[in-house]
């Protein structure tokens, strides 16, 4: 039997001179959002791995910047980087995170990034 | 009695990722992806990094308007002004010792203070500031600063007036982030030298804010003792 050969080395190839996330623009393709849309963090299952954050679930949010383009670290995580995905900055009023956040600081924020399969439009 | 006296161990107890480290460390040496002195080099090297490239980055940001709007818009590029390439430098060159080379430069403005925080484990970044400071990786920094954000900056000692808005950054994805703070008052005619020395890492980190005369070498506080014993 011949021995099976994995590509260990793609991901360095691809980045080496270039960057990660840089070497991944232009991948994404359009993006859904713009900057300024009201937007929800879906409550998606988290198989195995994933980045975000249990109390970012279910909570809107404000597209503060479209960061940069790369493989959702869902995907990244088994090595596949064929679906690269637009990552947004995103923004909460912490009030929205922790409905017991005093009142008088209601104007706190928390930003943070995500990937666009985690978000949908209010 | 006598027989339950132990001495104390030599060495800490290590934990299992530092063994993992060791074991995977090892295999990388006996495979020949690298060898033991090139290790050493390496570590050797990653302690000579520190923050003063980002110290610098502020300080000129604050002195020219137009390296600001680039330092906030193009961190990565920015920072070529300061010595750090992101990209192909040695520190960074794409994996090492930061995976990830988008540098995001964070604003403050009189009404507005970011600090940052990485939930997911200690994103840091680590080409401009060095290695992060034990109590950043803390899970008790970490799960605190997005839940009680002003009560642990005022741990620190920095106590915010309700008409500031804090801005808790959580970076857990490709970004890597830096806080350029207000220019403080009583800095006027300061040389870009004398600027870049008040600011500390922590003002970096956004847990601090720069103050006139506070430098990272400052002579700590020296208290003498309550009950001094007596030769």
């Amino acid at each position: 039997m011949s021995k099976p050969h994995y590509d260990r080395e793609h991901h360095v190839k691809k980045a080496t001179g270039v960057g990660d996330p840089q070497c991944f623009k232009g991948e994404a393709g359009k993006a859904r959002f713009k900057v300024g849309d009201r937007v929800r963090v879906k409550d998606l299952p988290s198989l195995f791995y994933s980045r975000t954050m249990v109390y970012t679930r279910g909570a809107e949010c404000t597209i503060a910047e479209l960061v940069y383009e790369s493989p959702p670290p869902e995907d990244e995580a088994w090595d596949n980087c064929e679906n690269p995905e637009w990552f947004y900055s995103v923004i909460f009023r912490q009030k929205d995170l922790w409905p017991e956040y005093p009142d008088a600081y209601s104007s706190d924020t928390l930003e943070t990034e995500l990937s666009e399969r985690w978000l949908e439009l209010v | 009695m006598a027989e339950k006296h132990k001495a104390a161990p030599m060495v800490d107890e290590i934990s299992d990722f530092e063994v993992l480290e060791i074991a995977v460390r090892e295999l990388a040496i006996e495979k020949g992806l690298f060898t033991a002195e090139d290790h050493q080099q390496w570590s050797e090297y990653m302690e000579t990094v520190g923050p003063l490239p980002a110290a610098r980055l502020v300080a000129k940001a604050w002195l020219d308007p137009e390296y600001k709007k680039l330092a906030v818009t193009d961190g990565v590029k920015a920072s070529l002004e300061v010595g750090i390439d992101w990209i192909n430098d040695m520190p960074s060159h794409f994996g090492t010792p930061s995976d990830y080379c988008n540098l995001r430069v964070l604003e403050d403005t009189p009404t507005l203070k970011h600090v940052v925080v990485c939930t997911l484990c200690s994103c840091y970044p680590r080409p401009i500031l060095g290695q992060s400071p034990e109590w950043y990786r803390t899970p008790n920094y970490r799960r605190r600063i997005v839940r009680w954000p002003r009560q642990v900056l005022s741990e620190f000692g920095l106590q915010l007036p309700e008409n500031v808005q804090v801005r808790v950054e959580d970076s857990n994805q490709k970004s890597r982030f830096i806080v350029l703070p207000v220019r403080p008052e009583g800095t006027d005619g300061w040389s870009e030298d004398q600027l870049a020395e008040i600011v500390t890492r922590d003002c970096l980190i956004g847990v601090a804010v720069p103050k006139p005369g506070k430098t990272v070498n400052d002579k700590r506080p020296i208290h003498p003792a309550i009950n001094p014993v007596d030769h």
